[in-house]
């Protein structure tokens, strides 16, 4: 038995790789707001991130407040892993934060990050100001 | 009356929260609606509304600690201003802010105002802060101008450049620094400035929940180029 092939527009390749995008931002967004945005046992704190697919490139930006640059790592775990991580100046102890029920204190940001699009994670470059970290990855091109 | 709601940057929370402080401003009223999520806030063992008013003889600030719903913003807006004009406050004021896409590298940030009559444009210019002429604005800010204007009470809504996914304690100073040139209510700002990297820690799980909420009311549209219908 033949199976014909369905031939896809152009306009259906399209509208498949947007609808793609739109899943995974959603898991993305999902992922920003379920659970406590830090991680006790590690002394880890989650930071605030975004990241925006850019026809040539993937921008990443992280706010990491209170940290030095000289701890900071980036680190590209597979072709579509970001791991950053970045030490604190001082330790933040949960009563600081403004809550008394829980006990602990933080001394590290910490996060993971997946890019939708293909990479070229060698090429990343990265830039740090005022405890903001910007990471630049080109896109790999079609051929 | 001023207001200081969850939005980009968290510039209006960040805000309202120094002057409460630096103005030692005690609570006056409270917000209670159904309207509002099932959140209290709990301050020393005891529930406080999530919306409240602080102020003193000279000044009341209207403040969340949770970002509006979208369809609530017209609701509450409307109460609290509508609160406001009933206490005959001569003036409201919104202090939020607008996203600058390359704000990481901004040397100095801008602030603007858009007024709700020509007459207060007028103030706004005279005393010498720029005017957002055209564009659109989405939020409780946008609704607190509209509502004035159709009530013929003088507002004014300040913006202040921003980072619009992470919070800006230098952009709220610089709010500040509008407000006290159009109102003449001055703070201090140095220590804002000094606790700026504790605040952008604090303030990270306020700022995820906005995130979701300038989401659903189309925050995004403010980027947009208008298209004018004359």
């Amino acid at each position: 038995m033949a199976i014909e092939r369905k031939r896809r527009s152009f306009i259906d390749i399209f509208d498949e790789y947007f609808d793609e995008m739109e899943r995974e931002l959603d898991r993305w967004r999902e992922s920003f707001v379920e659970g406590p945005s830090w991680n006790l046992k590690a002394s880890t704190m989650e930071p605030l991130k975004n990241m925006r697919v850019l026809p040539t490139e993937v921008v990443v930006t992280v706010d990491l407040p209170l940290t030095k640059e000289s701890s900071l790592k980036v680190k590209a775990l597979d072709e579509s892993t970001l791991e950053i991580s970045a030490q604190m100046k001082r330790k933040m102890t949960f009563k600081e934060l403004g809550i008394t029920h829980h006990k602990g204190e933080f001394q590290k940001f910490h996060c993971h990050m997946r890019v939708p699009v293909p990479v070229q994670m060698n090429k990343m470059k990265t830039k740090f100001k005022k405890g903001m970290l910007e990471i630049h990855i080109p896109r790999k091109r079609r051929h | 009356m001023m207001f200081g709601f969850p939005d980009v940057g968290l510039v209006g929370v960040i805000a309202a929260s120094h002057l409460i402080e630096e103005l030692d401003l005690d609570e006056v009223a409270y917000l209670d609606s159904t309207l509002l999520p099932p959140i209290i806030v709990l301050h020393e063992g005891l529930p406080h509304s999530p919306i409240r008013v602080f102020g003193n003889d000279n000044v009341m600030l209207a403040v969340s600690e949770t970002p509006l719903a979208a369809d609530t913003i017209y609701p509450i807006m409307y109460a609290l201003i509508d609160w406001g004009k009933s206490k005959n406050v001569k003036m409201m004021v919104s202090l939020s802010g607008i996203p600058l896409e390359e704000r990481q590298d901004a040397k100095e940030l801008k602030v603007f105002a858009a007024g709700s009559s020509p007459e207060m444009l007028k103030i706004i210019k005279d005393r010498g802060v720029e005017i957002l002429s055209e564009g659109y604005m989405v939020g409780p800010q946008a609704i607190m101008l509209q509502r004035c204007s159709q009530l013929s009470v003088p507002a004014v809504t300040l913006l202040a450049q921003c980072f619009y996914n992470y919070p800006d304690p230098e952009a709220a100073a610089e709010v500040l620094k509008g407000l006290a040139g159009i109102t003449g209510v001055k703070v201090d700002v140095a220590k804002l400035l000094e606790k700026g990297e504790e605040i952008r820690v604090k303030a990270r799980d306020v700022m995820k929940r906005t995130q979701q909420e300038m989401s659903n009311m189309k925050k995004g549209q403010e980027y947009d180029i208008p298209m004018y219908v004359s």
